[in-house]
């Protein structure tokens, strides 16, 4: 009696399953010419534009914004919601022309008040990037279509961040509403669809039908989908979910190749240690010269690439990536893995039985076998590394602090050698929390600053010989980060950046 | 039933059986071969784990720059993984970390829970009221979510963290002990043991906790399998301590690596499947067993219905019922049941059948109420379940027939014995209470058969329903209708049986024992009920009793059965006169009889 | 039963706020540097300082505390500091997701279990073996593992179910399907484990009862005294299993989230109790304090329905 009812039962619930299934077979693949999904590693922090990040958060900024200039893919600065520019001799003064004719999605006309507005907005705000406009003393509008920018000392990377956040145009009124940092009116090409959003998770962006520059405008829809785990995006390639998508690592790039998506890479970052304590404040040994060129020749650079990254990159000795003017190939090679040279010079140095290191560690993001294989490498030479782990930002407040000599990170390598130099290299630089600076570096550094644009890049190169000569740092290798795409989808990547600018990934015809 | 009357009526050898039935747990644990198997792989993975340096030379943290995601073989059992570490090596000490870690969680949970069970359920009042408290508001928080937040407060630390979960788990095994305490507390002797002088302390430790005993292993084994699961579940997310091997690291580990090396999943993930499983078979046998022993009076009971049958001997083949021939006065009246040499047997596992009830004939007429009488174990009630077909699980008609009106309900099908029944026969069960289904009002129990069989509407049968209450003598129908049988006094739900006996007017009512659980004034009105009824609606009952005053009060004729043979049948009245088989004048013997009571009390004279 | 339930509520109260003021504390201690968090690496300290003054984390513990709990009170749960989205927004967006997730394995699991607990305890023998040891496996297996699996096999290799996501069922009920079938099975398997076997027991349990025989004798069919007798006695502790164990889905469904990248509360929960979002955090809280509350109480109340007995009357 019990059994009979099965069959019956059984159909049943069979229909309903399968249903929707041959239902939903129906329907293209994801991403006709009109619409883009792309798949994103981090939700937008905010879309309020004096706030807003970028790296990999550019995408976000760049469907309704508009920027004041923009970047080639190869790094050359080009007009956009400015039409012409110069500096004045002491390289103090901007002056742009503004374009006519921009208005926001709320009617507010793009004039050069409000280009001044949002200058200051964020120079004062909470964007990552807000330190890039550290050098604005003022912007003034001198006329609607002209905007007068004083600086308080030359930045030759200043134009380059105008292309950036920081030269985000919104509409002032904007800001005053409650929904300012979820609801975004720009001049940009896409719109922000409020209903279709689900923020922090995918967001939803359609055609701005009133876009003054329309070859840029190449889509009907934009969805972005957060993803936070490698899997997660590789489940959405495999299972045809994004047309485009950034990468969090390299672990499954053969499985994507195999889904038919072609893979861009590009090297954006270096990984080694920072030796920041090059003045010895904290630690004897890392004063010394010799101990820090003995720890660059501690690593197996090669067999590192191999373990930490897959193989993919570069193995280099330099911070300057390649598509900068100070980058030098031979550099790349400059050090060796020669562990038992190493150990001699510690041993000149008066260091014969090495010595104690500490250092702190993010197993969280790294991976605690990343900082075993150093621990084991600098151990091979005599070097004894004391890890303090931590979890999350906690780790920058005692890295700033200063509370330890050096560190394990993956630092972004800027293609602009003034905007590497201010973050890395300067005497106030976020990254030199010891201030490490002497006569020679600071002379490159001010030629980079006030020079020619020939002159600065010759000082890049000598600063960069320099560094790598007395090993500021040790640099194991540039990772590969990988922006991939399916074959309905074609992408220029930009030099420097995470992800393509929105406006390079178009459809393949 | 009581002990004492079987062990009365058995031969001695049988008693061994029933103590039988209630050995030791853990040697009854130790025959489950499951059990065994399971706690035999549990220690396995132990042993391995405290032994791991003696079964691996590599260290598990030991990185190799140049020897990552290596197979298996070449000097590492199962490989390396995403960092040159060996395998085998992580497996083991991994082991440890994470075996050693939900101990530490189950332990922390067992020692608050127990302690905290023992004094709220011994001295109650507030500390019981704060504990319950502290209790609920553990149960309300999600674990996972709160080890993530006390983890930000204080670190991926393995040991904090499941001492965090140890604290989560507390009320499972405060509820288990605080239960069996409370419920213990208050039995007299416990109260003895405090009035001879017997501390606090040793009541507690000697009779509280070895009730409790096997449950908290049991609580403990799952609590312990959890700990596991959380704890890998927070590393396999990345939010464990990754500096130490733990399978969950491994896991996470392999994860990573899933595509380079796929087989790195595979030994963390077994050895988290295996010990889960060992786990929850070591935790369901233990389970079982206790539930063996905690229903002892029914499995007491089969045994003693097997021991009985087969202390019984074998079955003497001839037919020595003594029958009482009646001479006719007027026409009889039609034959309503006739039963044939009917055998009723339980097959054992050995393959042998034990017979309960066999060679038994029996004609009842329509309009009799006819005595079935013996002892317990006369095989009475299994012959009035085998008319019925609702014999219990194992029983079968082995041989015989049964007549209804010329139909042998023994060979009917399903379907027409369920029309049957209800319909031509229906049933008045001994024990009124546990007759009723709890969870139904009587009015839905009433009036349910009755639309079901008679077809009628509901408003209908409620009107039937509320008529036959008021028949039954029941003094307030609607209130009645509307209770749940837990509300009525005995007497009452009887009669509520007996409304829903007659409610679909049947033919034969065969009522077991009816009055045995009730009250000696309850009684008699139950049979001046029973009396009524048959006069009114005519129905022919079959009536199982062990009581004589029952048989002398209501029926037309009586049969006597003993070990499941009929040994004696006819009238009432002649069988009250001249009883003649010695089986039945030894039960007219047993009666009380009229002596009078003893003597004066006598003062004794110093 | 009116004034069990109030009595109930309040008292759910009670604990929400116990509970509420414990995770405050908590979180507090587990700030840290929230501004340097949220900013990242090359943010510079003069940034951080000022994103830190306008968290309002430079005031004391008690002011923002009570702030947060007078605004709270009001409705008013603050914005996420990651992500600016209003936190009621988050969390009752993404509640519809969990729940989506949590009741349908509760659903599914009843059914489930209730058929085979009742398979197993009827047919016995090679049935109930084989339900064994499916519900020992699924009892021992962890979810995130069993999850793992189905991805790899239904979604990416069959192609039936989507790998990642979620379709809102009223945007598209073909979509929702395919998004929700594969998680709610994994949370589901370890659920009907444990209740199947529950099920199986106290339904063996009642067919012994003596009212099964009555009832038989009454001629009313089987399958009105198995699935109305039986189930409803059988259902009581089957019930109380799925109640204790409708706090750990909660937790179940964490992972189940991450695996499959589904919006809800459960990913939710991770990534702000990894960076610290205080205000997200707080509203999670709140929402999954009310919810269990919630939850108990229903059990409590269909307890009451499935055993007369137990009733506060």
């Amino acid at each position: 009696m019990f059994h009979r009812k099965w069959p019956g039962v059984a159909a049943g619930v069979a229909l309903a399953l399968l249903g929707p299934l041959v239902l939903s077979a129906c329907g293209g693949p994801v991403g006709s010419s009109s619409t883009l999904t792309l798949g994103v590693i981090t939700p937008a922090t905010t879309f309020e534009a004096p706030n807003m990040n970028w790296g990999n958060e550019s995408l976000y900024n760049q469907a309704v914004y508009d920027s004041l200039l923009q970047v080639s893919p190869t790094g050359v600065i080009e007009p956009h919601l400015a039409t012409a520019w110069s500096y004045n001799a002491a390289k103090t003064v901007l002056t742009m022309t503004l374009r006519t004719g921009v208005t926001f999605t709320d009617g507010t006309p793009f004039n050069a008040s409000v280009a001044a507005q949002n200058l200051e907005a964020f120079h004062k705000g909470t964007s990552n990037n807000a330190s890039f406009l550290i050098n604005l003393a003022s912007a003034a509008a001198v006329s609607p279509t002209t905007l007068v920018i004083r600086l308080k000392q030359p930045d030759p990377a200043f134009l380059t961040y105008l292309a950036q956040a920081a030269g985000s145009q919104e509409s002032p009124k904007a800001w005053k509403s409650p929904t300012a940092a979820t609801v975004p009116v720009g001049s940009g090409p896409y719109e922000l669809d409020t209903k279709a959003t689900v923020v922090g998770s995918s967001y939803v962006f359609t055609a701005n039908p009133n876009y003054w520059d329309k070859p840029e405008q190449h889509y009907s829809k934009i969805v972005m989908n957060v993803y936070t785990t490698a899997t997660t995006v590789l489940d959405a390639i495999e299972g045809g979910q994004v047309n485009a998508a950034n990468t969090f690592d390299d672990t499954t790039i053969p499985q994507i190749q195999n889904a038919g998506f072609t893979v861009y890479p590009l090297q954006l970052n270096w990984a080694g240690l920072s030796l920041f304590d090059r003045n010895g404040t904290m630690s004897g040994p890392l004063g010394k010269v010799q101990v820090r060129q003995a720890i660059n020749m501690a690593f197996d650079r090669a067999a590192l690439l191999k373990d930490m990254s897959e193989g993919f990159g570069s193995v280099t000795s330099q911070v300057f990536p390649t598509s900068s003017p100070g980058y030098q190939k031979s550099l790349d090679s400059y050090y060796s893995f020669d562990p038992a040279k190493a150990r001699q010079l510690l041993a000149a140095a008066g260091y014969p039985h090495g010595f104690t290191l500490d250092m702190p560690s993010i197993s969280a993001a790294f991976g605690a076998a990343t900082y075993a294989l150093i621990q084991a490498e600098l151990a091979a030479i005599g070097i004894k590394v004391n890890y303090t782990d931590y979890q999350g930002a906690q780790i920058f407040t005692a890295i700033f602090a200063p509370k330890y000599p050096a560190l394990y990170f993956t630092l972004e390598e800027d293609p602009v050698p003034w905007q590497l130099a201010q973050f890395l290299l300067t005497k106030n630089a976020t990254f030199n929390p010891f201030h490490s600076t002497n006569s020679t570096v600071a002379g490159y550094l001010t030629t980079m600053q006030t020079g020619s644009s020939a002159q600065a890049a010759a000082a890049a190169k000598a600063l960069n010989q320099y560094l790598v000569q007395n090993a500021w740092f040790a640099p194991f290798f540039r990772p590969q980060s990988s922006f991939v795409a399916d074959s309905h989808t074609s992408v220029t990547v930009q030099a420097g950046n995470a992800v393509p600018y929105l406006w390079n990934i178009e459809p393949k015809p | 039933m009581s002990e004492a009357a079987v062990t009365g009526v058995l031969a001695p050898d049988v008693t061994s059986e029933i103590r039988a039935a209630r050995s030791h747990l853990a040697r009854r644990f130790l025959k489950n071969p499951l059990g065994i198997a399971a706690l035999s792989v549990l220690v396995l993975i132990v042993l391995a784990a405290i032994c791991a340096p003696l079964l691996t030379s590599y260290n598990p943290n030991g990185v190799s720059v140049l020897s990552i995601l290596q197979g298996p073989g070449a000097g590492h059992l199962l490989g390396t993984d995403g960092a040159g570490r060996d395998v085998w090596s992580r497996l083991l000490f991994g082991g440890r970390y994470t075996l050693a870690g939900a101990l530490l969680a189950t332990v922390v949970a067992a020692v608050l829970g127990i302690a905290g069970g023992l004094v709220a359920g011994y001295y109650g009042k507030w500390f019981e009221s704060a504990a319950s408290w502290v209790t609920t508001l553990l149960m309300a928080l999600p674990g996972i979510v709160v080890l993530l937040a006390a983890r930000a407060v204080l670190g991926p630390s393995l040991w904090t963290v499941m001492i965090i979960f140890g604290v989560l788990l507390v009320p499972a095994f405060y509820r288990l002990v605080y239960a069996a305490v409370s419920g213990v507390r208050n039995e007299l002797f416990v109260d003895a043991a405090r009035v001879s002088g017997v501390s606090d302390l040793r009541i507690i430790t000697r009779h509280i906790l070895t009730v409790v005993r096997a449950p908290i292993i049991l609580q403990a084994s799952i609590v312990f399998g959890i700990a596991i699961a959380v704890q890998v579940g927070l590393d396999f997310l990345g939010f464990g301590d990754q500096s130490i091997p733990t399978w969950g690291n491994m896991l996470n580990d392999g994860f990573t690596n899933l595509y380079r090396d796929p087989q790195l999943v595979v030994w963390p993930g077994l050895a988290v499947v295996i010990t889960g499983v060992a786990l929850t078979l070591f935790a369901n046998a233990l389970r079982d067993e206790l539930e063996q022993s905690a229903r002892p009076r029914r499995r007491r009971a089969a045994v003693v219905m097997a021991a009985a049958a087969r202390a019984a001997g074998p079955v003497r083949p001839e037919n020595d019922t003594v029958v009482h021939e009646e001479a006719s006065s007027s026409a009889p009246a039609p034959l309503l049941l006739h039963i044939e040499g009917l055998a009723v047997g339980y097959p054992q596992a050995d393959g042998s059948v034990t017979r309960v009830v066999d060679n038994v004939s029996l004609d009842i007429r329509r309009g009799e109420v006819h005595g079935l009488v013996g002892e317990s174990g006369s095989g009475k009630t299994q012959t009035a379940w085998s008319v019925l077909r609702l014999l219990p699980a194992g029983g079968e008609i082995l041989e015989g027939s049964i007549l209804l009106d010329g139909e042998d309900l023994s060979r009917v099908d399903s379907a027409k014995m369920r029309e049957i029944r209800g319909g031509r026969i229906a049933y008045i069960p001994q024990e009124p209470m546990s007759n009723l289904d709890p969870s139904f009002t009587i009015g839905t129990q009433l009036t349910e058969p009755m639309r079901t069989k008679l077809g009628v509407s509901k408003t209908e049968a409620k009107a039937r329903a509320l008529k036959l209450l008021g028949q039954v003598g029941i003094p307030n129908p609607e209130r009645t209708f509307a209770s749940y049988p837990h509300e009525l006094s005995g007497g009452m739900a009887q009669r509520v049986l007996i409304a829903g006996a007659v409610s679909c007017e049947p033919d034969l009512v065969i009522a077991d024992e009816p009055t045995t659980a009730l009250d000696v004034t309850i009684q008699a009105e139950i049979l001046d009920l029973l009396r009524e009824l048959q006069r009114e609606l005519g129905v022919t009952i079959l009536i199982v009793t062990h009581n004589f005053g029952v048989v002398a009060d209501l029926c037309d004729r009586v049969s006597v059965m003993q070990k499941g043979r009929i040994v004696e049948t006819g009238s009432t009245r002649s069988l009250f006169a001249d009883p003649q088989h010695p089986y039945t004048r030894s039960l007219f013997d047993a009666i009380l009889d009229e002596s009078p009571a003893r003597g004066s009390y006598a003062e004794v004279r110093s | 039963m009116l004034t069990f339930t109030v009595r109930r509520l309040l008292y759910g109260v009670l604990l929400l706020f116990v509970i509420v003021t414990l995770a405050y504390l908590l979180l507090y201690a587990a700030a840290g540097n929230v501004g340097r968090t949220i900013l990242g690496p090359t943010a510079t300290q003069a940034t951080v300082t000022l994103k830190n003054q306008q968290l309002g984390l430079n005031s004391p513990l008690i002011s923002r505390y009570f702030s947060w709990l007078g605004h709270a009170l009001s409705g008013n749960f603050g914005s996420s500091w990651f992500t600016n989205q209003p936190v009621s927004t988050a969390i009752v967006t993404r509640l519809q997701v969990t729940l989506t997730l949590v009741f349908g394995a509760v659903i599914v699991s009843a059914v489930l279990s209730a058929v085979l607990g009742v398979w197993a305890a009827l047919r016995g023998g090679w049935v109930d073996r084989i339900i064994q040891v499916f519900s020992v496996l699924g009892f021992a297996v962890p979810g995130f593992l069993i999850a793992v699996f189905l991805v790899r096999i239904f979604a990416l290799q069959l192609h039936w179910f989507k790998p990642t996501g979620y379709v809102q069922m009223t945007y598209y009920f073909g979509g929702w399907v395919r998004t929700v079938t594969l998680p709610v099975i994994a949370l589901s398997i370890g659920l009907v484990a444990g209740v199947a076997q529950q099920v199986r027991s106290s339904v063996i349990d009642a067919l012994r009862q003596d009212w099964v025989r009555t009832l038989r004798s009454r001629g009313i069919s089987e399958r009105s005294v198995l699935f109305k007798h039986v189930l409803r006695n059988a259902g009581g502790p089957a019930l109380s299993v799925l109640a204790l164990s409708f706090v750990g889905l909660l937790g179940g469904a964490v992972i189940i989230e991450q695996v499959f990248g589904i919006p809800g509360l459960g990913q939710v929960a991770v990534l702000a109790t990894s960076e610290g979002d205080v205000p997200l955090v707080m509203g999670l809280v709140v929402a999954i304090g009310v919810i269990v509350i919630l939850v108990n109480l229903t059990i409590d109340l269909l307890q009451g329905f499935l055993n007369p007995k137990a009733r506060i009357s």
